[in-house]
């Protein structure tokens, strides 16, 4: 079965006049399933919007081969972007009118039925803007005008990079919801980059961490919480010498409120309480909790 | 016969998608409006009243108000093709236009049909300005005309191209040479002037500009001796050379910021 995306030793060198060379991916290798939500995590300067752009053909790395739907991506560039589509932040072309700029994009991939731009219009819940300028809209209303045109061209693969980021909760809760109702209807591929681990929870079928242009580690959200060897943590509130806290579980020390991740608590959680003891640390309250994905992002993030 | 329709219909929505956003632009923002209209008749009465103060010739009026007719008209039509990339620059948006699969010669394409619409649009009312205030006539056959026309509407896709490519290699500081470029190669092929007074290696230089045959050719129906003896087959031949090239330069210069990483750049 033809793979949606397929990334082999793909490097990314920036190469700056009189400057440092960047190096933003180290040999990248990625496959993504057909008709999934792919997120790519990692933090800042990681490479995910490198590695989105590379995907989506706007890039060309230093090294290395993409294929999209089966098609070497930098041999077929102008088939492959017949296919694909990108968003990734909330700009248009200043000066138009919602309307002008979705018909200009259509027309920009062969689309002359001014029907489809009404059709996308509507599908965004965007009539109400259609003929507002779009420096005027709302940046919830600017994100949704970025992700219509996305859709545009009827994409078997989107590549959507950060697509709530500065959105406020309920705005990007709309936005996730359009997302996922969208690849039910459509039945594409969504690749996604984003920062919000429970964004990745709810719309990612796989997930991809990114760290330093490396992927370290890819799965589901089940088994990436597996990967780190971690599947609950016990949060305890403390007093004593807590900047002394030394433990053999990876730890979190937040003021008063020490988070220790453990395989399992009912077996970890007294010999804590000694350790804690022994370190002059008292315990006063303890809780229990499955680890979240932002758990192993930190942990990941961090390297340890 | 129903694929190729379809095909031909295609190429024709992606070549004037560039046209249809440059016709919202001037339609949506007054200031289109204003650079197309303003600046050109300013230009135009200012270097006709100083032709009357000098007490100048019919034919020599001529020779300086199609000077300003010219750069007027240049000026307008290349923005409209420099605008493929500078108004995505602007709005940090050249990603999108990029991931379209629109060729490059495309996209200038049906900007420079707007252009050309607008700069021929200000060449009328310009002509009828200088026809009214200054007594300048159109001495040229209709033909001659419209080649001298299309000559320099295409000088100006040439600079608008060449204003494209440097934004794709040098980025934001590029942006000044939207508006100086035309300007700067107007002085070096006679705009008021025969080139023949440029010292070398400008003159060698105004000669390798095709804007200076196509003034020539005009100038020569007011009497004005050329440097070669059939201006516009030069300025054609000059032309066609220097589309070609620089349609290839512009496609390596876009492989290079996509290699880069100025493409990115310029839309974040």
């Amino acid at each position: 079965m033809v793979k949606a995306v397929e990334c082999r030793d793909v490097w990314m060198v920036y190469r700056t006049f009189m400057e440092k060379d960047t190096v933003a991916l180290r040999g990248v290798d990625l496959d993504v399933e057909d008709g999934i939500i792919f997120g790519l995590l990692g933090p800042n300067g990681a490479g995910k919007t490198t590695l989105i752009s590379i995907l989506a053909t706007i890039l060309i790395p230093t090294k290395g081969e993409v294929r999209v739907l089966g098609m070497d991506a930098f041999k077929n560039t102008r088939k492959v972007r017949k296919r694909i589509n990108i968003s990734s932040g909330v700009r248009l072309p200043w000066g138009m009118k919602v309307y002008e700029c979705l018909r200009f994009y259509a027309m920009c991939y062969g689309i002359t039925d001014r029907k489809v731009v009404d059709d996308v219009i509507s599908e965004f819940e965007l009539e109400d803007h259609r003929n507002k300028r779009f420096d005027d809209l709302s940046t919830g209303n600017k994100q949704r005008a970025n992700l219509a045109r996305a859709f545009l061209n009827n994409p078997e693969v989107v590549f959507l990079d950060e697509p709530t980021a500065n959105l406020d909760p309920d705005m990007a809760k709309k936005i996730r919801e359009m997302i996922l109702r969208i690849k039910e209807e459509r039945d594409i591929t969504i690749v996604l980059t984003t920062h919000n681990m429970r964004e990745a929870e709810l719309l990612c079928d796989k997930i991809a961490f990114i760290k330093d242009g490396n992927i370290v580690a890819e799965g589901t959200s089940e088994e990436l919480k597996r990967y780190t060897k971690m599947s609950e943590r016990v949060i305890l509130r403390v007093r004593g010498n807590v900047d002394r806290v030394n433990l053999p579980y990876p730890f979190r020390l937040d003021g008063n409120s020490l988070t220790v991740f453990v395989e399992d608590s009912e077996k970890a959680l007294p010999s804590i309480v000694v350790k804690l003891a022994e370190q002059g640390i008292n315990v006063e309250s303890a809780k229990t909790e499955e680890i979240t994905l932002e758990d192993v992002f930190i942990e990941l993030a961090e390297g340890s | 016969m129903k694929t190729s329709l379809s095909s031909l219909q295609k190429v024709l929505s992606e070549t004037l998608a560039f046209a249809y956003r440059n016709y919202a632009l001037t339609k949506n923002e007054f200031y289109a409006i204003f650079e197309m209209l303003f600046w050109p008749m300013i230009s135009l009465i200012s270097v006709g009243l100083l032709g009357e103060f000098l007490y100048l010739e019919k034919d020599a009026v001529a020779f300086i108000i199609i000077g300003v007719i010219t750069l007027s008209v240049i000026q307008i039509a290349q923005i409209d093709v420099t605008y493929v990339m500078l108004l995505d620059m602007w709005s940090m948006s050249l990603k999108y236009i990029i991931v379209t699969p629109t060729p490059f010669y495309r996209m200038v394409t049906g900007a420079w049909l707007f252009g050309s619409l607008r700069g021929f649009i200000s060449l009328v009312l310009l002509i009828l300005l200088s026809a009214w205030l200054f007594g300048f006539t159109l001495t040229l056959p209709l033909t001659a005309m419209a080649a001298f026309i299309l000559g320099i509407l295409l000088s100006a896709m040439l600079i608008g191209i060449f204003n494209c490519i440097l934004i794709l290699v040098f980025g934001r500081r590029a942006e000044i040479f939207a508006w100086t470029l035309s300007a700067i190669v107007m002085l070096f092929c006679g705009i008021y002037y025969p080139v023949t007074i440029l010292p070398e290696p400008f003159r060698t230089l105004g000669l390798l500009i095709p804007i200076t045959h196509y003034l020539e050719f005009f100038r020569s129906f007011y009497g004005f001796q050329s440097v070669f003896p059939n201006p516009l087959a030069i300025a054609i031949v000059e032309t066609i050379i220097y589309l070609a090239l620089l349609l290839v330069v512009a496609e390596m210069s876009m492989l290079r910021a996509r290699k880069t990483g100025l493409v990115l750049k310029l839309s974040d």
